[in-house]
């Protein structure tokens, strides 16, 4: 065999690869025709959606809000959609707060903070399968822009804050998107701390609530973070009216200051321009120097800042400081009865015209309502020993409480008086601050009072010494630098009044007031040792 | 003389002077003839020869006053038994003070309440502002005349508001009030939504006292001990008793009968218990006060209310009815 052998073989190769090749170009033809026909298939299904999509224009992500334009639109709010409004066209902005598809509708459920209210996507010939399909896919807390007949319902809507109506929607844009993963899911952030270990559903731990505190403020009043605010804000306000209605005057205290006013450790330094400074950790020193220039009654809202590296549960490094300051005639009883009086006016007006608010956060956080007498209780330090060396505690004459006593002692009175709020007075000399008068009958005791809510202290204040010889004296018995405070000495130089007064953290006093355990939960923004943001 | 004289025109005219009218002095006489300071009337001064008229009048009136008063005294002793100086009487002279003589031992406070822990020894009341407990506020008023007493009411935050009177109840804030440790007894009346009145003391080692006819007797106790005899001391508890559940919160017929039962009781001395003043009389008066059933009763209750409201310890309770 030689070359016609040869040429066989290729020829029979070549008929071979010819086949092959034949073999490949039908398999490829018949992929090309299937695909052919495919696309043919879907180019066919898409000019059929396209046909049907009628509702193309009622629909869609709306361009970010740039201000383009300013059309002259009304729109309602939520918590405004009553009875009334039925059969009325009309436009509203709202989050989603939960979207389900059910075959040809879409129910949707559009919040505005504590309302809110059903709307429906229905195919029909307002709204077509694909508009049904993008409403379903809205994600959860995006804001939508929405144009709806206001319907009446025949039965109520249990589960929204709007019960007799329901939207029906006309058009539905979104102004800003959501995205899909939320670092916390609502409904887990809602539910309250004791359920979800039990039941096995998650709850948010703190510290994911206060990294989201975005989300986790916005939760709806039905739940807590409104709620507590709401009360904070009310407590604040009551504060300035009623010490406003009392002839007080509000002034503005500096924050940054030279000398550290309660004492070295605590405070914090900042640099000022070549050399440092210290941030206010009260504003007793301009409080008292207000008074020496007759002022007469004064009061204070500002920021606090304690540099104590407490990890407690009612520490924090900043807080709202609430601090009063008066001048009073002869007894230093006289600023007590105005402060618990100005105390009591608050927790009057909480209970009057807060209610809700405390309704909503006990359902979360669970507690007693907050009680008190009127005139405040006070009681003596003399008598607190007595009770609690009648419970079996050892203390001596002269300690100061320790946090586990105070607990004590706040349930001792609280089974004696039934009072969550209480002053306790003359405290010893020894463990006040140096600026304290001391007992005129009794050295050991001072002009001093401490008030507890629900066994915590809120409050610590004293008589003044107003006259610049006993301040000197009692400045060199607690070994303090006359150097570092002669500014503050001198002050009172020029004739001073006695006076007295004492300040509150807010967020420390809505804790306690609502029973909650944690002070970072009324504090917006929280800032401890370990938490610098948001 | 110079000037032209005129003869008297009519002679001899004899004028009769009306001898009804006080007769004057002549004005312009005496400006002649005084220099003596006898009449200095400058700036309203009056004549020292009234001024002593003044002054007998004066001490006459007030003698007559005193007269009275101790007519008075006298009349209200005859009538009520165990009152030899009444306090409304006493109020009424100048310099007395009286002590009542009811009670007559002063007890001791550690005896009966407990070792002294070196603070105030705090009484807690909380009553119900719609049924203030008037025997309480009567015994009160016998508390602070045998303990320096340190009185408070407050108002709890379950009642919005309370009448002006029941803030006042306990009558006016003691000078020392600031000074807690000064007093040998405390007394808090709190005004507070409870369905029945309870007293708390010690709460490590007493329970709340409940029931205003308990508390009645806890209190009455610091005063004055039960009478020694049991016979008696089972009539008191049992007069107490009657006087809470049927006087006070008895039906009308109830009350009728127990009005019978006061009337023969009267009848046999009195007081409610034989011849001293005690508990019992102290909680049948205010409970028929409450009741305002005071005025149509028969003979010997009348009397005994009347003796009842001669001792004074009711003041309070009848300012607080008003």
């Amino acid at each position: 065999m030689t070359k016609e052998e040869a040429n066989g073989a290729t020829e029979e190769e070549q008929q071979a690869q010819s086949k092959k090749a034949l073999k490949k170009q039908q398999k490829e033809a018949e992929k090309a025709a299937k695909k052919a026909e495919k696309q043919a298939k879907l180019a066919a299904e898409q000019q059929s959606a396209d046909e049907d999509d009628f509702a193309k224009d009622r629909y869609g992500v709306s361009a970010m809000v740039q201000s383009q334009q300013k059309p002259d639109r009304a729109l309602v709010r939520v918590e405004d959609l009553t009875p009334q409004k039925v059969d009325q066209l009309i436009w509203l902005r709202a989050r989603v707060h939960t979207s389900r598809a059910k075959g040809k509708q879409c129910f949707l459920v559009l919040r505005q903070q504590q309302f809110n209210v059903q709307a429906l996507v229905a195919v029909g010939d307002r709204a077509s399968k694909q508009m049904v399909k993008f409403a379903a896919n809205i994600t959860k807390e995006s804001i939508v822009d929405v144009e709806a007949m206001v319907r009446k319902v025949e039965q109520k809507i249990e589960s929204c804050s709007q019960q007799d109506v329901e939207l029906h929607i006309e058009r539905i844009f979104v102004i800003s998107q959501a995205e899909p993963r939320l670092p916390l899911q609502l409904e887990d952030a809602v539910r309250p701390d004791g359920d979800g270990e039990e039941e096995g559903r998650a709850t948010v731990n703190q510290d994911t609530r206060l990294d989201n505190r975005v989300i986790d403020l916005r939760l709806p009043k039905t739940t807590t973070s409104q709620a507590i605010f709401r009360l904070q804000s009310g407590v604040c306000q009551l504060f300035r009216d009623t010490l406003t209605k009392k002839g007080f005057v509000e002034i503005q205290t500096p924050k940054i200051i030279s000398a550290a006013s309660e004492g070295g450790a605590n405070v914090f330094t900042v640099s000022y321009f070549k050399s440092s400074a210290y941030l206010a950790q009260s504003p007793q020193l301009y409080k008292q120097m207000c008074i020496c220039a007759d002022f007469d009654k004064v009061f204070c809202v500002g920021p606090v800042f304690r540099a104590e590296d407490s990890n407690t549960h009612r520490h924090l490094t900043e807080f709202v400081g609430l601090d009063i300051e008066m001048a009073f005639n002869y007894h230093y009883h006289e600023v007590i009865d105005s402060i618990t009086d100005t105390m009591v006016q608050i927790f009057k007006g909480l209970r009057d015209n807060f209610q809700t608010e405390i309704q909503t956060v006990s359902k979360q956080f669970p507690s007693e309502p907050f009680k008190f007498l009127e005139p405040t209780l006070r009681l003596e330090y003399t008598e607190a020993l007595a009770m609690l060396r009648e419970a079996g505690v050892e203390m001596g004459d002269e300690d100061d409480l320790s946090t586990p006593n105070e607990k004590l002692l706040g349930r001792l009175v609280k089974e004696k008086y039934d009072t969550d709020f209480y002053v306790l007075d003359k405290y010893p000399l020894a463990v006040r601050p140096f600026y304290t008068m001391p007992d005129p009958n009794n050295p050991k005791y001072s002009n001093s009072y401490d008030m507890f809510m629900r066994g915590e202290e809120i409050l610590s204040g004293a008589q003044r010494v107003h006259d610049p010889q006993l301040l000197t004296e009692r400045a060199l018995h607690h070994q303090i630098d006359l150097e570092k405070i002669k500014s503050y000495i001198d002050s009172f130089r020029y004739g001073a009044p006695p006076h007295g007064g004492g300040g509150i953290g807010l967020e420390r006093v809505c804790m306690l007031y609502l029973g909650l355990h944690n002070v970072r939960q009324t504090s917006m923004f929280p800032r401890d040792p370990k938490r610098l943001t948001p | 003389m110079s000037m032209y004289q005129v003869k008297p025109v009519s002679p001899d005219i004899k004028i009769d002077l009306p001898t009804c009218m006080y007769k004057l002095p002549n004005i312009h006489t005496r400006q002649e003839n005084s220099c003596s300071s006898d009449h200095a009337l400058q700036n309203g001064d009056v004549d020292p020869a009234v001024r002593a008229l003044e002054v007998r009048q004066d001490e006459i009136m007030r003698k007559l006053y005193e007269l009275k008063a101790a007519v008075e005294g006298l009349a209200k002793t005859v009538t009520t038994p165990d009152a030899d100086l009444d306090v409304t009487v006493s109020s009424s002279l100048s310099s007395q003070s009286s002590s009542c003589d009811i009670f007559k031992a002063t007890k001791n406070l550690d005896a009966l309440l407990g070792k002294d822990l070196g603070a105030l020894r705090d009484i807690v009341i909380n009553a119900n502002p719609a049924q203030p407990p008037l025997t309480l506020l009567v015994l009160h008023n016998l508390l602070c005349q045998h303990y320096r007493v340190l009185s408070t009411v407050h108002v709890h935050s379950s009642v919005s508001s309370v009448p002006p009177q029941l803030l006042s109840c306990l009558g006016p804030k003691h000078a020392d009030s600031y000074a807690r440790h000064m007093f040998q007894l405390g007394f808090t009346l709190i005004w507070k939504n409870v369905p029945k009145l309870e007293m708390k003391f010690s709460v490590r080692n007493m329970c709340p006292i409940e029931g205003e006819a308990n508390v009645a007797r806890f209190l009455f106790k610091l005063l004055a001990p039960y009478p020694s005899d049991p016979a008696v001391a089972t009539l008191v508890d049992s007069w107490v008793d009657t006087a809470f559940y049927q006087l006070a919160d008895g039906s009308a017929k109830e009350r009728a009968a127990v009005l019978r039962a006061l009337d023969s009781a009267l009848g046999r001395g009195p007081w409610l218990c034989g011849t001293e003043f005690s508990l019992a009389d102290i909680a049948c008066y205010c409970c028929l006060s409450q009741n305002g059933s005071t005025s149509a009763t028969a003979a010997n209750v009348q009397r005994w209310i009347k003796s009842c409201e001669n001792l004074g310890h009711f003041g309070p309770a009848k300012l607080l009815l008003k």
